[in-house]
């Protein structure tokens, strides 16, 4: 297990994919972080409640949703380029227990997974705390709750990226499989929270961005109203279980298939 | 001793069999060419001997055991199968630091490899942007990594211009000559004559023929050419000794049955002035294509 690991490691150190990930995660968070801080308060269609508040200051600590995402998505890409590069060829000769390297590369992909979470979370923490000083409010949340949060996003990051490894591994078309992790997140969960609250906190995507404090209809993007969030120890429980169930799915299936 | 064993193997895709009982075995210290036209079923073998197909029946072993089963497997056999299966963005040296953490080879070998295989002055460039005979290099500098005793190619000399051509015929003669068993996948006979000791052929995944090159050279037809001034008598002549003989021009003949001492011992005895005498040396993709029974047959 330790060379699997080494080796899952060394090849995300040695490409650009998890800095640009990270990147588009943290520029993605800082332009909806920025644009709900600038419009708080005022009342508008989408805008969020005044950063004097800790509705509001939590709102807007939580712009990590499309980061969450794309955590998700970075998981689902190291797994699904061994086969569109062709790498699985080598990886599986030099590696013949398949389902150690499928592990290897969750807990690989969840440490980067937790890397991009922490730079998306400090750059929500940056916008919030920013805006709300610039304004000369007083924190409406105390530094625990403000860690509370950010630490949500960086654990869900991690599990999301280490559940994108399982779906990359069960599909491994990697168009298809983008396709389908976008598809679930923005269509799928949002269909199925507004119909069926009761489900929808159990679901991957809502749970996630639950932890990282979206509230029950806030969020971007927006989580269902009626969908009431999990018990933070609950969702991370949620999270890890999908993150299995589809790496063990994968691994009864699609890894034992025939390397062609 | 026997290195790699091959007993009835199939490997059924659906409907397709692709190999269909296929057995031959290769000894230890042997240069296999493993011959067989497009579609033949070699890199599905291979693929089988290494544990990433898994067979429908029959086994495919290495040192008596399956590859999978094999301890310090990397150490002791390496394997080129896909030209292209590097990470465009990953340098060579990165991509060989990757093989050596999986395998559990020390870095030092990185250099020792690229000196083997000509790469030194390509170690900080980027996989992506090498040229197809640069890839071919990559792929056996990382498969010699753990200094392996058996190496299995899979058509290394595809997409090779002359020149890689030439050097990877010299590399994989050393290759030979440093004792180790190499199994070499291949669609050209006359290459693999090259540098191989022993050639396996198959054909819609079934053997065709196994044993010695030379052997398997020797049942190539060899088609004499020859040029002279009264090329109707000689023409006349070789037919009654009973050679097949065709003409290629005015004063040039294709004889077939014969081969050249006959036929300059002949046109002496009659007198006959040759001013030019040649053998074919397409023969040998002709033996080819008979054993394989792909004359005449779209590619």
């Amino acid at each position: 297990m330790t060379r699997a690991l080494r080796a899952e490691f060394l090849k995300l150190t040695t490409t650009r994919l998890v800095a640009g990930m990270t990147v588009l995660a943290v520029a993605l968070t800082a332009l909806i972080g920025v644009l709900e801080a600038a419009t708080a308060g005022t009342g508008k269609g989408m805008a969020i409640p005044s950063l004097a508040t800790a509705t509001g200051l939590r709102d807007n600590l939580a712009s990590t949703g499309f980061a969450l995402l794309i955590a998700a998505l970075l998981g689902t890409v190291i797994a699904t380029s061994e086969f569109r590069l062709k790498t699985a060829t080598d990886t599986y000769l030099d590696q013949s227990a398949r389902g150690r390297v499928l592990a290897a590369k969750a807990v690989a992909a969840a440490t980067a997974g937790a890397v991009l979470g922490a730079a998306a979370a400090a750059a929500a923490t940056g916008v919030a705390l920013g805006f709300a000083t610039s304004h000369g409010y007083a924190l409406a949340l105390s530094g625990p709750a403000i860690a509370h949060y950010t630490g949500g996003t960086v654990i869900a990051s991690a599990l999301l990226s280490a559940a994108g490894v399982g779906v990359g591994s069960l599909i491994r078309h990697q168009v298809g499989a983008i396709i389908a992790v976008v598809a679930w997140g923005l269509v799928v969960e949002l269909v199925v929270g507004a119909t069926v609250p009761a489900v929808g906190r159990f679901l991957p995507y809502t749970a996630a961005a639950m932890m990282a404090g979206d509230t029950n209809g806030g969020g971007m993007p927006q989580i269902p109203r009626g969908v009431i969030a999990l018990p933070y120890p609950a969702a991370a429980v949620v999270l890890a279980a999908i993150a299995t169930a589809a790496a063990v799915a994968a691994g009864l299936t699609t890894v034992r298939r025939d390397i062609t | 001793m026997t290195v790699i064993e091959v007993r009835g193997l199939v490997k059924q895709f659906g409907p397709a069999t692709v190999v269909g009982g296929l057995s031959f075995s290769v000894g230890a210290g042997t240069i296999a060419g493993f011959l067989g036209p497009n579609g033949a079923g070699k890199t599905t073998t291979l693929r089988m001997l290494l544990g990433l197909v898994q067979p429908s029946s029959g086994q495919a072993v290495i040192w008596g055991k399956p590859y999978r089963e094999l301890g310090d497997r990397r150490r002791r056999v390496g394997a080129v199968l896909e030209a292209s299966g590097f990470h465009p963005g990953r340098t060579v040296t990165a991509h060989l630091r990757v093989r050596c953490a999986a395998t559990g080879t020390g870095r030092s070998r990185i250099d020792a490899v690229l000196a083997d295989t000509g790469m030194t002055g390509l170690a900080g460039r980027q996989t992506g942007s090498l040229s197809l005979g640069e890839r071919q290099r990559l792929g056996l500098a990382a498969a010699l990594l753990g200094e392996p005793e058996v190496l299995i190619l899979d058509e290394p000399a595809n997409g090779l211009d002359p020149a890689g051509v030439l050097w990877l015929r010299g590399f994989l003669r050393q290759l030979g000559e440093q004792g180790r068993t190499v199994l070499v996948s291949s669609h050209i006979l006359a290459e693999v004559a090259q540098f191989a000791d022993h050639a396996i052929v198959i054909d819609r995944g079934r053997l065709v023929s196994a044993g010695p090159v030379t052997e398997l050279t020797k049942t190539a037809r060899q088609v004499v050419t020859v040029r002279s001034p009264r090329a109707e008598a000689l023409r006349a002549a070789l037919a009654s000794e009973g050679a097949a003989v065709r003409a290629a021009g005015p004063d040039r003949l294709e004889i077939s049955g014969l081969d050249t001492e006959q036929v300059a011992t002949l046109a002496a005895a009659l007198g006959i002035p040759i001013f030019e005498i040649t053998t074919d040396t397409g023969s040998l993709e002709q033996a080819f294509l008979r054993l394989t029974a792909t004359e005449g047959r779209p590619g």
